[in-house]
């Protein structure tokens, strides 16, 4: 049993293969998803999370556990204390370092936040795949995806013609 | 860590379907993942993800010169791409960033100012689009549109990510105050002023509005008073379109769903103010030039006039004036980033600084010409129908350079 601290509410998570994870209220709030079903009163007992086995809904809960805005005795935001700018610095510093994964999870992740609506772990772990696409040629695209070129030549052309700005 | 293992048996994968209560929860698809993920083709767009997690999540977040590169790539991701749905959540994912221009002697740049984390440097002031046959001035933005009042008096209205470009059907005499995509059917509106040109009936001025597309003149919705409008920029927020009276602590509020106008008090006296929009809030920047300060305020509760005093700021003007040059006092502002921090932009001679909530200066941009607006731009790729009926439409042409 995890240690609970005073007066915070804890939520059960459950993952396909078998794991429980007790988490704070607040922090699986983070999860739109989840937030949604505490606020319509669906979330009394365990929430099942379908999809996501414990080894990534552990790294997610963990992005949640950082990200949570926390706050004191009496409500406040301990942002008040500690200059905002420190603290985006090291949250950035963080994630930095949370995204050096393999691809194989950091598809697992993006999946995760996508069904769990988590928007900045979203930004976060698809930015990889947004700045390959957008840094590399066509072929390079094609390359990195397995993707086949279905085009005929001339249609090619015709589409780079019609968006020929892009392409400059 | 906050989390805690016990063992559990395993559950299938359950997807799209709405939430609902019972016992044991299992968490749905967001509701927003559309149909239109292909399942016609066996390959996959992406190797490891699902092609809706791909399109929905990933190439809807694509900066839209990127998306567009992209339908390239195969005929999959072009269709994927093209989709009305598509566009429309690709809109809603932009950033609305503020919109610079440089002025050079015979063209206009269009700056979509990104301060964002991870923009690249050489980014931050990579221009859109470049227009040619200046001098243009935009005078309203609205979902990632701009319509510039041109040297003639005539008005244009601009896509610079589709690269469009047409007159807009503003007859002689009249002025946009504003523009709205009006609710419920979306349908994009001009607010008009027009100035009196005599006593008789058909000649009195006030306030009109241009549906775009009808093929119908302006309709007079009265309101003759909107004649000090003309004179200042309307900001669009919660589907209000908004003026600060200058000296006055009144906001002039036209709302687009009734095409009526109100009014809304501000604790703000001053000539020099600003609206801008933070974290779903109305802000108003008040800029005192003698004292050098410039106040921010809040609408903590907009429908019950409820502001704060959020920020006072003492701009260091002598000290940078040293090291930047003349402080152009026209080019004051306060503007707020897409990531929900506030920045402050300065204009000096050829220098555009960024200064913080404190007054410390953050970033310099040297570039001549170089100068901003009051508008934020949301570029978006929808297409909309009244654009190629337009007057003198075209795409990627002239005035494009």
């Amino acid at each position: 049993m995890a240690t609970r601290e005073a007066g915070k509410k804890m939520i059960m998570l459950k993952s396909p293969d078998g794991m429980e994870f007790e988490v704070e209220e607040a922090v699986a709030m983070e999860s739109q998803t989840i937030r949604k079903m505490i606020e319509d009163d669906c979330a009394d007992t365990a929430i099942l999370i379908p999809n996501i086995n414990s080894k990534i809904l552990s790294r997610v809960i963990e992005y949640c556990n950082k990200h949570v805005p926390t706050t004191g005795a009496t409500g406040a935001a301990a942002s008040d204390t500690v200059a905002p700018a420190a603290l985006a610095e090291d949250l950035k510093i963080w994630d930095a370092e949370f995204i050096k994964v393999n691809r194989a999870t950091r598809f697992n992740l993006i999946q995760a936040a996508s069904y769990l609506n988590i928007k900045g772990l979203l930004d976060l772990t698809s930015q990889t795949t947004i700045d390959t696409i957008s840094d590399n040629s066509l072929e390079e695209i094609r390359s990195f995806l397995s993707t086949k070129n279905d085009y005929l030549p001339e249609e090619e052309q015709t589409i780079r013609r019609e968006n020929q700005w892009a392409f400059q | 860590m906050h989390f805690r293992f016990v063992s559990r048996s395993s559950t299938s994968l359950r997807r799209r379907h709405p939430l609902h209560c019972s016992g044991e929860e299992s968490l749905a698809q967001p509701a927003t993942m559309a149909e239109a993920a292909s399942a016609e083709e066996a390959a996959p767009l992406h190797p490891g993800l699902p092609d809706e997690i791909f399109i929905w999540e990933v190439l809807v977040r694509l900066p839209p010169k990127a998306l567009l590169r992209c339908r390239a790539v195969c005929r999959v991701w072009r269709r994927a791409t093209s989709a009305r749905d598509f566009l429309l959540a690709h809109h809603a994912c932009q950033p609305a960033l503020p919109l610079l221009y440089v002025y050079n002697i015979e063209s206009l740049d269009i700056i979509p100012f990104d301060r964002r984390a991870g923009a690249a440097a050489d980014d931050q002031l990579r221009p859109v689009a470049r227009l040619g046959q200046g001098p243009f001035r935009a005078i309203a933005s609205c979902d990632g549109l701009l319509v510039f009042a041109m040297s003639d008096c005539r008005f244009s209205l601009c896509n610079p990510a589709t690269r469009q470009y047409a007159r807009l059907p503003v007859p002689p005499g009249f002025v946009p105050l504003g523009m709205y995509s009006r609710s419920p059917t979306g349908e994009y509106r001009l607010l008009l002023h027009r100035f009196p040109t005599g006593p008789a009936p058909d000649a009195q001025g006030g306030s009109y509005v241009l549906v775009l597309g009808s093929g119908q003149p302006p309709r007079s919705i009265g309101c003759p008073d909107a004649r000090e409008l003309a004179f200042s920029l309307s900001f669009l927020f919660r589907g209000g379109l908004h003026w600060h009276k200058e000296q006055n602590e009144r906001i002039v509020v036209f709302d687009t769903t009734t095409e009526l106008f109100r009014h809304m008090r501000v604790p703000v006296v001053s000539r020099c103010t600003n609206l801008f929009e933070m974290d779903g809030m109305l802000g108003v920047s008040s800029f005192n030039y003698a004292a050098a300060t410039i106040d921010i305020w809040m609408a903590q509760d907009y429908t019950s006039e409820v502001w704060c005093n959020k920020y006072h700021i003492e701009l260091p003007i002598a000290k940078l004036t040293t090291r930047f040059g003349r402080f152009n006092t026209h080019g004051f502002g306060v503007v707020a980033s897409s990531d929900g921090h506030l920045l402050m932009l300065l204009k000096f001679s050829d220098w555009l600084l960024q200064v913080d909530m404190d007054g410390k200066l953050v970033a310099s941009f040297h570039c001549k010409g170089l100068a901003y607006t009051r508008f934020w731009l949301k570029q978006t790729l929808v297409s909309h129908t009244f654009f190629p009926a337009l007057e003198r439409y075209v795409v990627n042409a002239k005035p494009f350079i």
